[in-house]
């Protein structure tokens, strides 16, 4: 307890001691940032500079630039930047800020609550066609014969050349622009069998500069033995058509023709088992009995009367 | 012999007018994209016609200026309009809202990078003013002088999108094409 309040005391005699080197003939000041630079990789611009250190406070910036129209035409007018005015890093994305490719003055001062320093300027004005540009990233795939190629996707103001040959001595080399990475584009139908080979490199029309190109890929389709599965599989297939269809047709014959007229089975006591002659054989015979029958009973009636 | 001579001034008189043929079809062409200036002006152009308080007047006269320019007097029309945005409008203009600022000064430092481009064309001799060129700029700034300063700034900036149109369409086309080249 007595130690923590011995700490706390310490440290606002120690934040009251740095006051005498904040004043300046009595004003408080805050230093200035030092070492401004801008580094720049396709066409994104980062402006940087030296922290300013106050022990237990958080200081803000606030950048401001003028381009080579204010600075010939207006040098009193400075604008904010889009996104650090103000800031708490560093540094500062000063990429909305640089839209046109003329040399850019920047400043950047540091603020402690109502204290402020004094601007500190970007030695060297900046143009953005001093950018570095670096290769595209890319990606190739196959989509069957097909030779597809997917950029990286680096902003607006980049366009892509894309060159792309088959690998065989005196194969004449193709270019193709692409506008915007991000999207598969089709460059060409491959032969099989041969290697087809891409670079690629992106150009920015705002500085008319070109980046150095990317790594040569190449690819390969299967040459031979893809054709000769395919027409296995077509003859395999052929022939099981040739035996399934007709087979198929007989068998919605004999539906249809069951569907339309159905046969109907007799019971077994109508079902004649003997021989039509020997039939009709037999019932001469029965009638000869029942006519002999029937006389002999009219005989016996005469008896009678 | 007098055969002869003539002969040979009517060989001159074709090579003659076959170079100036040709050198009118080098055209000088800005090769830069205008869609992010045309996207820079789009988003004050309420804004800035708003403050147009003289609607019936055009101080750009597109019919008397603009559309009847020649293709061979492209160069020297936009060279003379960038000179009349960059030393009078843009300097006339007093603009306090930031983000106005910040499009305003996008346009201006744009327009800046244009006239340099032009200028190599007029050291290769391709930006030649005939007095039609020099009458149409001659009819804009007359326009320009006849309003109040802030007026006037003001109205040609709201006209912004007229003179860039312009531009887009009559600096189209080579660029690309000596880009593959390369």
């Amino acid at each position: 307890m007595v130690l923590e309040e011995i700490e706390t005391s310490l440290i606002m005699w120690f934040s009251y001691a740095l006051i005498p080197c904040l004043l300046v003939d009595g004003v408080a000041v805050l230093p200035a940032p030092q070492n401004l630079s801008v580094q720049s990789t396709n066409m994104k611009h980062v402006l940087t500079w030296g922290p300013v250190i106050v022990p237990g406070e958080i200081i803000h910036y606030s950048v401001e630039y003028q381009g080579e129209y204010e600075s010939l035409y207006m040098s009193h007018i400075w604008i904010p930047s889009s996104w650090c005015s103000p800031t708490q890093g560093p540094e500062c994305d000063i990429t909305d800020d640089i839209t046109a490719t003329v040399p850019y003055s920047l400043r950047v001062r540091a603020t402690l609550g109502s204290l402020t320093s004094a601007w500190s300027t970007l030695k060297h004005p900046f143009n953005r066609n001093a950018t570095i540009l670096t290769p595209p990233g890319m990606e190739i795939t196959k989509d069957g014969f097909h030779l597809v190629i997917k950029l990286e996707d680096l902003g607006p103001q980049f366009e892509f050349f894309v060159a792309y040959w088959k690998r065989e001595p005196g194969a004449k080399e193709h270019v193709k622009m692409v506008r915007h990475g991000g999207i598969p584009v089709h460059l060409e139908t491959m032969e099989p069998g041969a290697a087809h080979c891409v670079k690629v490199r992106t150009f920015v029309k705002a500085i008319g500069r070109h980046s150095a190109f990317s790594q040569t890929e190449c690819v390969k389709v299967q040459g031979e033995t893809l054709p000769l599965a395919l027409a296995l599989f077509s003859f395999v297939g052929f022939m099981l058509i040739l035996v399934a269809v007709p087979l198929s047709v007989w068998k919605m014959g004999r539906l249809l023709r069951h569907s339309c007229c159905p046969v109907v089975m007799l019971p077994d006591t109508l079902k004649i088992t003997n021989s039509p002659q020997k039939l009709i054989s037999c019932r001469r015979e029965e009638v000869e009995a029942c006519v002999a029958a029937g006389l002999s009973s009219e005989e016996l009636l005469r008896a009678w009367i | 012999m007098q055969a002869q001579c003539v002969s040979l001034c009517l060989l001159g008189a074709m090579v003659f007018l076959c170079s100036a043929h040709a050198r009118g079809l080098r055209r000088c062409v800005i090769s830069m994209d205008m869609r992010r200036i045309e996207e820079s002006f789009r988003g004050i152009k309420n804004a800035i016609q708003a403050k147009d308080t003289f609607q019936n007047v055009t101080i750009l006269s597109t019919s008397e200026t603009l559309h009847s320019i020649k293709p061979l007097d492209v160069c020297c029309v936009t060279k003379n309009l960038l000179a009349f945005y960059v030393d009078r409008v843009f300097k006339d203009h007093q603009e306090l809202s930031p983000q106005i600022l910040r499009k305003i000064s996008s346009i201006a430092n744009s327009f800046l990078y244009m006239q340099k481009t032009l200028q190599q064309c007029q050291e290769q001799r391709l930006c030649h003013c005939s007095q039609e060129a020099t009458n149409a700029t001659r009819i804009i700034h007359d326009n320009y002088d006849q309003l109040e300063v802030r007026s006037a700034a003001i109205k040609s900036l709201g006209e912004l999108d007229v003179f860039l149109a312009w531009i887009d369409k009559n600096h189209q086309g080579t660029s690309a094409a000596s880009r593959q080249e390369t």
